[in-house]
């Protein structure tokens, strides 16, 4: 099957550096999919699952902002925060969701509400791909 | 007047070895926190040469001038983002920094947002017109802050506060060696050579050019102000160690300074009682 060069970097450090097959994204439009061969194309992502085919195996991933590049070398994931479904603390997600909770009830501000609608996105991803 | 000379040698030492003790302390006080800031430098450094080689791409290409961002227009006020340290003791760190920033604002009007205690003293000093001295503590500033205060600047940048973002910090070239550095970020504009290169002009934006610029350019500037911040981290404890271990280095010299002349004067002193003593029997 034919590949494509793909770069996932965050702020924490790189993930990955390779080649893959299929790499899936939430951006702030919807989901899309990048085979290889995509025309160069650019977008900000959203919050939302990740997913990427490498080697023919599926691995699923919680990634939150940032932007996706694609020129004819190389495909870019430049991630806020982006974590494979096994790094992912299930219970730590479980606790960030209730407290997002108490917080949108709490908040009065739109800039609190947003933060905490955001903070509960983030949450939400993440437990869904660990299921 | 050999015996208080003694004591007065003996008063030196002990004070200079105390404050060796100090410089000793906060050497490998430094070096402990330089390893973690130099392993978080190299661990932003790929994110930090990704975001800025992708967002040259884009921008080289760009033929869409909708965004603010990218437009150029008049500069009537600059803003510079400052990050220097929270304390002293840490050789020329500091000093660099205002420096070459000084040097680069000129007599440009400009407003500055300081990060670090001793970047909001230099401005309150020099009665620079500051954004917000919120961020006075470097060493406590997260990736969120960053990201706050880059969504704060473009908001500014766009309502026409000022016309241009530029952030001065310190490059982490070597453990030894410290670079300060001035780093223009907004606008986002590049000197396109003549020819047009259409292939690249055809690159798709979703939804538009101008969302996804908005939506970029905040987590750009956020993303390069944490790199910009964890290289400086980096580069204030390198500068700390450097200078506490000349300090110490000093102060070990000062010491065996001090005791050849505790023993010359101790010996001084002997030889005089001993004269005395002598002078005394013979008489």
């Amino acid at each position: 099957m034919s590949t494509f060069h793909l770069q996932i970097v965050t702020p924490d450090g790189g993930f990955y550096d390779g080649e893959a097959e299929k790499l899936i994204v939430r951006t702030i439009n919807g989901n899309v999919c990048i085979l290889p061969r995509h025309a160069p194309y650019v977008t900000a992502l959203g919050t939302g699952e990740a997913c990427t085919v490498i080697d023919g195996q599926r691995r699923r991933a919680a990634c939150a902002g940032g932007m996706l590049a694609v020129t004819k070398e190389n495909v870019r994931l430049v991630a806020t925060t982006f974590e494979w479904a096994e790094d992912i603390d299930a219970n730590r997600a479980q606790r960030a969701k209730e407290r997002a909770e108490a917080a949108l009830q709490r908040a009065t501000e739109k800039a609190e509400i947003d933060r905490a609608q955001a903070k509960l996105k983030r949450a939400l991803t993440r437990l869904s791909v660990t299921r | 007047m050999a015996a208080s000379s003694m004591k007065d040698i003996k008063l030196r030492i002990k004070s200079v070895s105390s404050t060796m003790q100090i410089t000793k302390a906060m050497e490998l006080v430094a070096s402990s926190k330089l390893r973690r800031a130099k392993a978080r430098a190299e661990a932003t450094r790929p994110y930090f040469t990704t975001l800025h080689a992708t967002l040259t791409d884009i921008a080289y290409g760009n033929t869409d001038f909708s965004s603010p961002f990218v437009q150029r227009r008049e500069v009537k006020k600059s803003c510079y983002i400052m990050v220097a340290g929270d304390r002293g003791m840490a050789g020329g760190y500091n000093a660099n920094l205002f420096k070459a920033v000084t040097a680069h604002m000129g007599e440009k009007s400009v407003c500055v947002l300081p990060i670090g205690k001793k970047a909001v003293e230099y401005c309150r000093h020099h009665g620079l017109e500051l954004v917000t001295d919120a961020y006075a503590v470097a060493e406590d500033v997260s990736l969120g802050d960053c990201f706050s205060i880059a969504r704060m600047l473009c908001e500014q940048f766009r309502k026409g506060s000022f016309d241009e973002l530029y952030v001065g910090y310190t490059n982490f070239v070597s453990m030894l060696t410290q670079q300060p550095a001035v780093l223009k970020m907004l606008p986002i504009r590049y000197e396109r050579a003549e020819a047009k290169n259409t292939a690249e002009s055809l690159t798709l934006y979703e939804p538009s050019t101008e969302s996804v610029y908005d939506a970029i350019v905040p987590e750009y500037v956020g993303g390069l102000l944490w790199g910009a911040m964890a290289e400086s981290v980096a580069s204030e404890q390198g500068a700390r160690r450097t200078a506490m271990d000349a300090a110490s280095k000093n102060a070990g010299e000062m010491i065996e300074d001090l005791s050849l002349k505790y023993n010359r004067a101790r010996q001084g002193a002997i030889t005089q009682e001993i004269t005395e003593i002598v002078a005394g029997a013979e008489a």
